[in-house]
């Protein structure tokens, strides 16, 4: 360095300098434009719904008065407020079995030596990675009173099944297959990240060991419980697969059912609009609660801790008990369904009486494959998907650079707005865009084809994407861009070759999420779905509703195949891990 | 190349003042460091420069060209050609080294053959010219800053702007980087603002430097000048270090002062441009002052002072002795070490400074002069 000889400065003239470059558009107008664009897709379509909770008739048919009608008749109607009650008891019972089994599991699985964690771990897991219809047919197929499981142990064992599904403790049961693992996630990440030194200094000060864990860090947890707590018991509230496909049967409403039925059943749009008013304010309410007690992005940040330095706790001979308790719990609410899924898939007639292996057969998947409503569906989806996904990846990505790498003035609402969907009762986001479009584009152009269920299923999947985009980009020094500002780039230029550059791997793993969600969603396209636009969620929900036949099984199980094969490339390629 | 205006630039985050009513000159062609303790304000400049914070108020030109003017005028910073070199470096990991220097060129638009030869050219000025292909991760940390110069003179800039730049090398490199940085910008000749921390790099790196503190300008100078004569009580403690001790003023004529310091028996006859008599503080540098050992001659002088020795250290390339003067606590520095429980000390008037205690020395000093 300073030992060499220093070289002539360089002989070449400068390159000439130009003046500013026009641009088409000022770097502050585009912001404006997508800032202005992206509210009115996100924010924008909960208006009409209001509207339409207060207005006397349909929005799209003209005329009509302001009323308070449809709240009136809303309240004074008792079907609904069965249907609130058998909620708020459908919620309360699977977030305190959900909470139960999840903490404890998390306790059980992180931070004792029971045998065969890993394994646990990874079965208790499977459902959250799954769409969560396939698991609800397996249930159905197996645990209902006359499903297979239930009348195998009923003939051969002295055993029965105690819950009857069709029941709201048994839709709650269902439920928590689901529910346990994001409890189990959330509370897992809070048990990593507690420093060992703490329960060390506890040990020191003559606490046992399982006196220090129960008073170090199961305290230490409770701010986990009470964030998984709310979200369990919000998104329980919204949930419609579920109690559609084993309440409606047995006339059991909840909310969520109860809209479907009004506006399916008896068009009555005002008044489904006051009921998705009232959802929209509890869901919204419990979840703004939950963000003033975690913290906004909590929720948003990657349950994986780093595994290094936790103590185990030596359990004994209770291990093995411990052991086969959860693996038993598995084998019920996991294992034993999704053996349900592929049994029903691949067999003629699913029953304890005849032996499965008998009746082998791949009919099942010829009907779906020869009857064009299934693999339109199927192609549908797969185009929102990936088409879909990939557009919503694009527009997460630039939203994201406006929010966090701009001066832009309302950059901080933007954040907002991408997470503000997940708020949002799938069933309200539904409707909301069907207003939406009934009022913006009344030659139905828009609903005719698939943009219009893609844009709502790609609103609704936003905060889903920016969770898993929004780490990385915070982890790109702000040096970066402004170097490339510095060296003659404007803004946008700066976003495209340096930041959007180095974040490419992140948007892949935000594609792989936005992928397998869109793939499987299904309640926003209740109030959207045309004869033209069956996509693959909306339909075996609808199928499943009437029947649990070889068919649904089936279609359940290619999109099973789907969710797996993309998901497992997200993990080989881009480490996409499963979020709560 | 321009010569760089600060005019009365102030900076308010939510709480507090980043910059007080900052006014600043920076001729053609030199280097002008900003020091300072951190939080006072030298990188929200650097950056009001770069355009990469808008400031308030005031108003920045590069020579004639104006780039903001009281948020009128404000030029975006691609367009204010300033080559910035930060303290992370800022390299593009996804860009070979060829990439991140041709990066300026390319969005100028420069014909492609043309490109290459300046990219080759500014490698070889920065003495990486075999790396070009590599990759940022391959490169050491002194590679790494060299690469981030190259990119920043490549288009050329108009100005150089350095955040820090040597923080993140260990000290042997970092004392070779200073002394080939220095070399090479003489060489290309460009206007250049430095910042930094740490004192002894801007000592010996700059023309000219200015110390700031909380937001304001408390004195620029030739590094000399900063360390010879410290405007204020802050600069002679953030400076270098000083040991400060009670005084009073006795008599003072505008060239030459009587002061009183605490625990020395006779008076002192210090230059000294002011008139105002009373409480002061005096600093003396710890190697300024003398160390008499035995068989010096002479015997004891009235101005000699003997003092138990309170501590020492060993640091090398000096000895640190740990005196109290009255009641305060001073440290003397000298090569040769001294053996002994006592000290026999004297200060030299010629080495002694004096400020009018207005208050405490971190605060901002209104009328401190600016050379």
């Amino acid at each position: 360095m300073s030992d060499t000889r220093l070289r002539p400065p360089p002989a070449v003239a400068p390159p000439p300098t130009r003046g500013p470059r026009r641009r088409l558009l000022s770097t502050t107008a585009s912001h404006y434009l997508l800032w202005a664009a992206a509210l009115l897709v996100v924010v924008g379509p909960i208006v009409p719904v209001v509207a339409a909770s207060l207005w006397s008739a349909p929005l799209y048919d003209g005329g009509g008065h302001p009323t308070w009608d449809n709240f009136h008749s809303l309240v004074t109607d008792r079907g609904w407020w069965t249907a609130v009650l058998n909620s708020v008891l459908f919620a309360a019972l699977n977030t305190a079995g959900s909470i139960l089994v999840g903490v404890a599991c998390a306790v059980l699985l992180t931070r004792t030596d029971v045998p065969g964690r890993r394994v646990l771990t990874t079965f208790l897991l499977i459902p959250i990675a799954l769409p969560g219809l396939v698991l609800i047919i397996g249930w159905a197929a197996m645990w209902t009173p006359a499903g297979f499981a239930s009348s195998w142990l009923e003939t051969n064992t002295f055993l029965v099944m105690p819950v009857n599904l069709y029941s709201i403790p048994g839709m709650a049961m269902v439920a928590m297959s689901v529910a346990s693992p994001t409890v189990f996630l959330l509370c897992r990440g809070t048990l990593l990240s507690i420093d060992p030194a703490l329960e060390d200094a506890a040990r020191t000060l003559g606490a046992g060991p399982l006196r220090s864990l129960f008073s170090i860090s199961l305290p230490l947890l409770r701010p986990a419980i009470t964030n998984a707590a709310l979200l369990v018991f919000a998104l329980s509230m919204e949930v419609l697969g579920l109690p559609l496909i084993l309440g409606f049967s047995s006339r059991i409403n909840l909310i969520s059912t109860y809209l479907y039925d009004h506006w399916v059943n008896d068009a009555e749009q005002g008044l489904v609009s006051a009921g998705a008013v009232f959802l929209l304010i509890a869901v919204s309410g419990l979840l703004v609660l939950r963000n003033r007690l975690v913290g906004d992005v909590a929720r948003f940040t990657t349950t994986t801790g780093k595994p290094t330095g936790v103590r185990i706790l030596q359990l004994g001979r209770a291990r093995w008990l411990l052991a086969a308790a959860v693996a038993l719990f598995l084998l019920v609410f996991v294992v034993v369904p999704l053996a349900g899924v592929l049994l029903a898939a691949f067999t003629s007639i699913l029953s304890p009486f005849i032996s499965p292996w008998s009746v082998l057969t791949l009919d099942n998947f010829t009907a779906v494959l020869d009857n064009p409503l299934y693999t339109d569906s199927i192609i549908n989806s797969l185009l929102i998907a990936g088409v879909g996904g990939a557009l919503t990846t694009i527009v997460i990505a630039v939203l994201s650079v406006i929010a966090h790498r701009s001066r832009f003035r309302f950059r901080g609402s933007l954040q907002q707005g991408m997470l503000w969907p997940r708020m949002m009762p799938a069933l309200v986001t539904g409707m909301a865009f069907f207003w939406s479009f009934a009022l913006l584009d009344r030659s139905g152009a828009i609903r005719a084809g698939l943009w219009g269920i893609g844009i709502a299923f790609a609103v609704r999947s936003l905060a889903l994407g920016y969770s898993a985009f929004y780490p990385a980009l915070a982890g790109i020094g702000a040096d970066l861009d402004n170097a490339a500002r510095t060296s003659g780039a404007t803004w946008w230029t700066a976003m495209r070759t340096i930041v959007l550059r180095l974040v490419a791997p992140a948007m892949g793993a935000s594609f792989v999420l936005l992928f397998v969600a869109m793939l499987n969603d299904a309640e926003p396209a209740v109030f959207l779905v045309t004869d033209e636009t069956p996509v693959l969620g909306l339909t075996m929900l609808q199928l499943a509703a009437t029947s649990f036949g070889g068919t649904v099984a089936a279609l359940g199980v290619i999109q099973m195949v789907i969710t797996l094969v993309v998901l497992g490339a997200g993990r080989a390629l881009l480490g996409v891990r499963p979020r709560a | 190349m321009p010569s760089l205006h600060l005019d009365g630039i102030t900076k308010q985050f939510s709480r507090h003042t980043a910059l007080h009513d900052l006014s600043l000159t920076v001729r053609d062609g030199e280097i002008f460091t900003l020091l300072g303790p951190s939080g006072c304000g030298k990188s929200t400049t650097l950056w009001s420069i770069a355009g990469l914070h808008r400031p308030d108020s005031g108003s920045i030109a590069f020579g004639d060209r104006v780039v903001f003017d009281h948020g009128r005028v404000n030029v975006e910073p691609e367009d204010r050609n300033c080559g910035v070199v930060f303290q992370s470096y800022a390299i593009w990991p996804h860009m070979s080294v060829a990439e991140n220097v041709g990066y300026p060129l390319k969005l100028r638009r420069t014909p492609a053959a043309r490109r290459d030869r300046r990219v080759r050219e500014v490698l070889e000025l920065v003495e990486l010219g075999d790396h070009a292909l590599k990759y940022p991760h391959q490169l050491s940390g002194g590679q790494q800053q060299r690469v981030a110069l190259a990119r920043a003179l490549a288009h050329p800039p108009d100005m150089l702007l350095l955040d820090e730049p040597f923080s993140n090398l260990d000290a042997k490199l970092r004392d070779r980087s200073r002394q080939w940085l220095k070399a090479l910008q003489s060489q290309v000749g460009v206007t250049t603002v430095f910042v930094t921390h740490d004192q002894d790099e801007a000592l010996s790196f700059s023309d000219r430097v200015a110390v700031m503190n909380r937001g304001r300008v408390h004195q620029v100078g030739t590094p000399e000048e900063i360390y010879r004569y410290p405007a204020d009580l802050f600069v002679a403690d953030f400076v270098g270090t000083a040991n400060l001790l009670p005084a009073e003023v006795v008599a003072a004529d505008g060239t030459r002062a009587r002061v009183r310091v605490e625990g020395i028996g006779t008076p002192l006859d210090v230059p000294h441009t002011d008139k105002r008599l009373g409480t002061a503080k005096v600093s003396v540098r710890p190697e300024n002052i003398h160390i008499h050992r035995a068989g010096d001659g002479t015997g004891t002088a009235p101005d000699r002072l003997t003092v138990p020795v309170e501590g020492r250290a060993y640091l090398g390339d000096h000895h640190r002795y740990s005196i109290r003067i009255g009641g305060t606590p001073v440290a003397v520095t000298t090569t040769r070490p001294v053996d002994g429980a006592e000290l026999t000390i004297s200060l030299s008037p010629e080495d002694i400074r004096i400020f009018p205690v207005e208050s405490d020395p971190y605060e901002e000093n209104p009328h401190a002069p600016v050379h």
